[in-house]
Parts: structure tokens; sequence; C-alpha cells
């Protein structure tokens, strides 16, 4: 597969670097420049902003840094242009990834802020560069820095540039996209929480990803000064860049590589068919049309709906799966069942004053199944969520085969062996059925690749009864397929130790029936369970001990028919007595 | 009151339900029940006006329902406990409850509603000035129960609304629902927990991949052996 695509990229590559060698006009050579130009831009910026859905409006301000580092260097330090854009692309890298540094640690700048905190950083460099010695108002020239002769003119020089640097972009973007960088951070663009919890490092790889689509906009940005040899903040800062950015990204399709490119060549296209001419403000106005257009009718871009309508059309055909090949979940070998797994020591946590875990102490021993139950807000939730790490705790340990969970990311916790559910599901929206599952194999204890972990991803689907639905999306599927999926998910890292939140509620008596057998087999395999559960059946068949809560502290803990006979516990929770 | 006559509704290329029709009398406690993926939902769903109906009919006193906008709905005295919540999560408890009362004939109540759903459920009064999103899931489906019985609504649709709930507050909200009943509201009611909605229904439709496969007296679907094994073991 990638020698086939590199061998297209090679054709690709030399067949259109022939074309300045047949002499065209140096008018065309330029406008082509122009449309590879955009493709780095737009190819660019979705690396971070498309895949992983943090739309960047900053894209402006690197390739701008790129623009001034190169326009510095040459006509002030005297460095020859070639050797200026790997500098123009370290700084656009390194002032990317300081400013994602500070932000990505701030869960509530997602979304628009996230947006309109990068356009402020375009202008608050605009400002810096503009008083400053780098420009100080007038702009910076370029005509006399001497431009090596790559091509047989000028022109040709900068398309052959051009062409060099789209190429690379798009290779990078497609690699990124197809790695595990890539899996990571489409599974942030749908819930970073839960990708987080699910074993992906968030952090780093939305850090990974700015750098990489900064310094890419930093070589477009020092070839570009050259091109235009006349640079001012003006002209650089303008919002015009991230507009377009963003626009042909969204127009070619931006849930894929190749999508951003499509959407840059037709709109740069558009607008020199339409503006080169004479009726300029007509031209303008009926590209805004066409993009309108395009916009309403394909939603998912002009790529991606082609894609999608291609995969539409050949469903791949899944070979039988045994599910009887199921891989043994995370056992220890020697080490004895009825042990401490996982101790909660002294355990808080609050939320806006409100005391969800007010001191817990509880042990969970190997092999076991531990029900957790209590009234609603009682802390059952929180405690999962807690451990997890979905949460930090306010105070209190959680010593998991003897480490301490309470400061560790969640990323890390996943990867020690612990799995969860969510009471209300929350599968990646746009990922396949199939691909929700793969993700945990492929970033658990284990680190599957691809290939493995979606081998790995269809017996897990085959023992919850989803084989059927492998290639669904999450929106498909009932609210029962839904909670099986999340369990299947839950189980494909191989835990150790699997945290269930609710996965009964809303079955109808013979489903629950499957279900409990569903969990006994898990729990032959070799994991240790606990799960949060008021369907009081199942609490029943299945625990080996129950914890109560109340108020976020521990009531009652123990043999569940006789704690489910205590006052307290029948006043707490139960209302009246049961079994 | 309801009528619902030969409803299909569809996603995509595969009907969800087709062919259902079902009728709630005035001041009738009904009930759905079946396997999930049977359409339930879908058939809630459409009567409250959040599908769009592709065939058959939807009549309240006779009125024809199917051509109304979906807000108009919520005047004509539906309301729905959704599946899923769906609550306003940035606004307050308060806020919540009293959105539930915004149709007019709703409004002047709206201070002994709000009291009445607080004494159903007392933890929502203490945190009336918090947040929807930071409550507890269980806490959350209470709220989208009393935001539904803030409508004092003509028709109640219930969806599952013992998800998530502590077995006692599950009493709790079986008790409501049989007085709100008792108070005239005719109620439709979908539910998991088959033992309690057939204990406090007048009447059941059992159904299975969207049609309807049988209906009935609670008590005469429980004489039927394959019922009973799927739905109380």
């Amino acid at each position: 597969m990638r020698a086939r695509a590199l061998a297209g990229f090679a054709a690709a590559g030399l067949g259109l670097s022939a074309v300045p060698f047949f002499g065209p006009p140096a008018f065309y050579e330029s406008f082509l420049y122009l449309v590879f130009h955009w493709i780095v831009l737009a190819v660019s910026w979705n690396i971070l902003s498309g895949y992983s859905g943090y739309f960047s409006f900053g894209h402006g301000a690197f390739f701008g840094a790129g623009m001034y580092t190169t326009a510095t260097l040459a006509t002030k330090a005297g460095v020859p242009f070639l050797w200026t854009l790997p500098l123009a692309a370290l700084v656009a890298a390194v002032f990317g990834i300081a400013l994602g540094a500070v932000v990505f640690r701030l869960p509530r700048l997602r979304g628009e802020l996230f947006a309109l905190l990068t356009l402020a950083v375009t202008f608050v460099l605009a400002t810096i560069v503009l008083n400053t010695p780098i420009d100080g108002g007038p702009g910076l020239y370029l005509s006399a820095v001497p431009l090596p002769a790559i091509g047989p003119s000028p022109s040709s020089t900068f398309y052959l540039l051009g062409l060099a640097l789209a190429l690379a972009t798009l290779w990078i973007a497609r690699e990124v996209q197809r790695s595990r960088l890539g899996t990571g951070l489409f599974a942030i663009h749908d819930d970073e929480d839960v990708a987080e919890v699910l074993g992906v490092p968030t952090y780093r790889y939305k850090l990974a990803a700015f750098g990489l689509s900064c310094g890419l906009a930093g070589v477009a940005g020092g070839i570009q000064a050259m091109f235009i040899s006349y640079v001012t903040v003006g002209e650089t800062f303008s919002i015009a860049v991230p507009l377009n950015v963003v626009l042909m990204s969204v127009l070619g399709g931006s849930r894929h590589w190749f999508g951003p490119a499509v959407g840059a060549a037709a709109v740069t296209a558009l607008l020199y068919a339409f503006t080169a001419g004479d009726y300029a403000v007509a031209g303008h106005a009926a590209v805004g049309l066409i993009l309108i257009v395009v916009i309403l009718f394909l939603p998912e871009g002009i790529f991606g709906e082609l894609i999608g309508a291609l995969k539409r059309r050949r469903v791949p055909a899944m070979p039988p799966i045994d599910a009887a090949g199921l891989p043994a979940p995370a056992a220890w070998p020697g080490k004895p069942e009825g042990q401490a797994l996982l101790e909660a020591r002294g355990l808080c946590k609050a939320f806006r004053g409100v005391q969800a875990l007010a001191g817990v102490d509880l042990e969970v021993r190997r092999g076991e199944i531990l029900g957790l139950v209590g009234p609603n807000g009682s802390g059952k939730s929180t405690l999962i969520n807690v451990v997890s790490g979905h949460f930090r705790p306010d105070s209190g340990r959680i010593l998991f085969e003897g480490r301490d969970l309470a400061r560790l990311e969640a990323h890390r916790i996943a990867r020690t062996g612990i799995a969860r559910t969510y009471q209300i599901p929350r599968p990646f929206a746009h990922l396949s059925v199939l691909e929700n599952v793969a993700l945990p194999a492929m970033f658990g204890r284990d680190a599957q690749a691809r290939a493995d972990a979606e081998r790995e991803a269809r017996r897990w689907l085959a023992f919850t009864g989803l084989a059927a639905k492998a290639m669904s999306l999450p929106g498909e599927l009932n609210l029962h397929q839904r909670k099986f999926l999340e369990l299947a998910r839950a189980l494909a890292s191989r835990p150790g130790l699997l945290l269930l939140d609710e996965v009964f509620s809303g079955l109808t008596h013979a489903e629950i029936d499957d279900a409990i057998r569903l969990i006994r087999e898990i729990r032959a395999r070799g994991a240790t369970i606990v799960f949060v559960e008021h369907v009081i059946r199942a609490v029943m068949e299945l625990t080996d001990r129950i914890v109560v809560l109340s108020y976020g502290r521990v009531i009652a803990e123990g043999d569940p028919r006789a704690v489910m006979r205590e006052p307290d516990v029948v006043a707490a929770y139960l209302g009246k007595p049961r079994a | 009151m309801l009528e619902v006559e030969r409803i299909r509704v569809s996603y995509g290329a595969a009907p969800a339900i087709s062919g259902v029709s079902i009728r709630v009398g005035a001041g009738e406690l009904v009930c759905v029940v079946g396997p999930n993926g049977a359409g339930k939902t879908t058939l809630i769903n459409a009567i409250a006006g959040l599908h769009s109906i592709e065939a058959g009919a939807l009549r309240l006193d006779g009125r024809d329902l199917s051509r109304l906008p979906r807000h108009a709905f919520c005047s004509e005295g539906i309301a729905i406990v959704p599946e899923g919540r769906r609550l306003f999560s940035g606004m307050s408890v308060r806020e919540n409850l009293e959105l539930g009362s915004y149709r007019r004939a709703a409004r002047a109540g709206r201070a002994g509603s709000l009291d009445r759903v607080c004494e159903v459920f007392p933890i929502l009064r203490e945190r009336l000035e918090q947040p929807a999103g930071t409550l507890s899931g269980g806490q959350q489906q209470m709220l989208a129960i009393g935001r539904a019985l803030m409508a004092q609504p003509r028709l109640l649709l219930l969806d599952e609304p013992s998800l998530g709930l502590a077995p006692a507050v599950v009493l709790a909200v079986f008790d409501v629902i049989r007085e709100i009943n008792a108070g005239g509201v005719a109620v439709l009611l979908v539910e998991q927990n088959a033992a309690l909605a057939l204990e406090i229904a007048a009447r059941a439709y059992v159904l299975e991949e969207g049609r309807i496969a049988a209906e009935g007296r609670p008590e005469a679907l429980l004489a039927q052996a394959d019922i009973r094994r799927a739905y109380l073991g």
C-alpha cells in the first residue's frame, strides 16, 4: 500500500516537474505556484485542525513567522535563500509548540475559544513585528536577494519549489492520517476525554500535530516571501490567510489528507477564472455563491463525499470470525486470587461545593466481581471517574498493583490495564464501530499494530453480538447496542480491571440474562470487575461482594445477601426489602 | 384520546416501525414493552413530534397532528421524558424546570408544579440553583421527569423513566406516575422494568421488530408463557 502510494507520488512529482522544461508562459507557472502554495497551507492546517477538530484561525501567524524569518535572514544576515527555509520551518514550529504547550493544557480552551485565541495571537505577533526592528513599519524588500536557478527561469524555480513542498506536505499529511498519531487525532476530534481514558496521550499528540502544521506553514511563508519580494505586516498577518485556508479545507473535505488539496486547487482556480477579467466584483460574488452551494449540498466536502460514495459502493466482505479464539484479558501470572488489586484510601472529590466523595476507603480483590450500589448521587460514577483518571481526586490515594494512580494522567492509567465504560455511551461518532473498538487495542497496555488491533476488535464485536454492525457508525445503533459497544471497547484493551457503569440498565429480562452470561465469561478469562448497577437481580446474581455508597461514604460492604438486608441500606437505597 | 394509525417511520432505507397502530384513551395508562431495537423509542418520539411520519395518521382528540410543526406538540399538551435525558446542561435545575412549564396553559401553575416536583424528588430542591450538568446521572433522570411534569400535560410520554434510578427512587417515580394518571392525565409508558410497568398499566402493547406483536390487559398478556418468559423471567 505504502510502496504503491510512494510510486504514485514519485510519478506525480516527476511528471509535474517536467512541465517547466516545455517552456510554458511564465504566467501559468506563477498561477500553478499559487495553487501549490495554497495546497501546502490548507493541507498543513488540516493536520491539526481537520483531524483533531481544533479549529485554528492562527495559521496566518505561523505562515507569517516563516515569511519574516526568511525575509530577515536573507536581507539582514545575508543567509542564502534556500538555507533560510529550514529555519523558517523551525521558527514557526517552535512558536506553535510554545503556544500549544500553554493552550492545550487548559481543557476549557476547546472549540470557539481556541479559534479566537489563535486569531488573537496573529494580531499580537503582527504588532510585535511592526513595532520592533524586525520590520519597523516600511516592510522588507527581497528584490536584491539572489534566487537559486533551480528551473530554467525564476517563475519555474518557484513552480518547482512549490511543487516539492506541496508533495512533501501531502505525504506527511497522508502518513500522519495512517499512523497512530492520526488515529489518536481523529479520536480527539470526536471525544477528547474518552480518547485520553482509552490510552491516547492527547496532550502530546496535539502538540506534535500543531508543530508539524506550523512548520510546514513556515516553509510556505519563506518561499512566499521570496515570491512576492516585498513583505509587509498588513499583507502577511491579514485575516485572509486563515479564512481561505479554513474555507478550502472544509470545501475539499477535512477528514481526509487529500481533501484540502482539492479545496485549495478549486478555490484558487475559481478565483483566478472569475476575477482575472473585467468583472472582478461579480466574479467574487459568483465564487461566494458556488461555495455556499457546495457547503449546503456536500457537507463532507467535495472529496469527502466522493470517498464516502466509493466506500458505500464496495462494502468489504468480512470473513467469519471465531469468537472462541478470543485473547484472554490481562492476567497476572503467579499472583493468587483474593489479594487486593486496587485499594482506595481516603478518596475525596468535590464539585462546586457538592462533596461527591467524602473519604472513600475501598478494596477490590483480584479475580472478584465487586458490585457498587447506592442512591443516585452517592458518588458511584465519580469513583469510577476518579479511578480511571477522568477526574483527579482532591485528596487520597489509589493504589493499583502497589502503584499510586491518583496523580497519573488518564492515558497512563489506561496502560496499566484499567478500562471503563460510560453510563451514557460515548462512542467516537465519526469512527466505525470496528474503529471504535480497535482504538483501545492500539493504545492500551499491549499497544498493538492497527491490523492486529482490528482483528482483535472483530473478535470482541463477535463476543458482544455486534459483529454485523462492524462497519456501521455508532449513530445507527440503538441504546442497547451502544451499551455493548462500550463494553467491547473496554474489553479490547485486555484490561486486568474492568469498571462497568450501568451496563444493564434499559435491558429486558431476557437481555439481562445474556449480559450476565457475558460478564461471567469475562471474569472467567481472568479479569477483575467492578460494576455500578441498579438492576438488583444482576447485582445479586453476579457479585461476590458489594459496597454501598451514600453521600460519598461507604455505609456497608460484604456479602450481597447480608448487606441488602441491613436496615440502613434498605432505607437509603432499596425503599423496601429485597432478596 | 390519542390514535396512532398504521404509522411507518424509517431511518435511511430500513423502516424502524411500520404499520403500528396504538390507542390511548382519555385518562388511560398504557405501556409498551418489547426487546431493545424493536422500535419503542422511535414510536414514542414519533408521537412527540421528534420524528416525521412517512405513512399513517396521528390524531389527538380527532385532530391530525402529523402536519403540525414540532413545537406545537407541546402546546397541544403532549410532554415527553426522552431517552438520554436531553437536559439544558448549562442552565440551573430551576431554569430547566421552569422551561418545562413554558406552554401557556402551564405557566399559571408554575409555582405549584415546582413545589410538587420538589416534593417527589427532594434532592432537586437542594440543587435548584446548580447547573443541571453537575447532577449525577440518576438525578438528571429525575430532573427530566420533573421537567415533563412541569408542563401539566394532558398526555405524558415516558421513555424508560426508571433508567439509572436507584430502586427506592424507581418506586417513588412509579407512585407519581400512578398518581398523575389518577388525576386524569393520559400516560404512554415505555419501560424495560416490565414487572412494574405491567402492574400499573391498564393496557399494554408488545412491540417486536417494528410491529405490534400482542396487545391486551396486562393479566391477559402475562398469561401467555412466551411473553412472561421474555419480560418477567
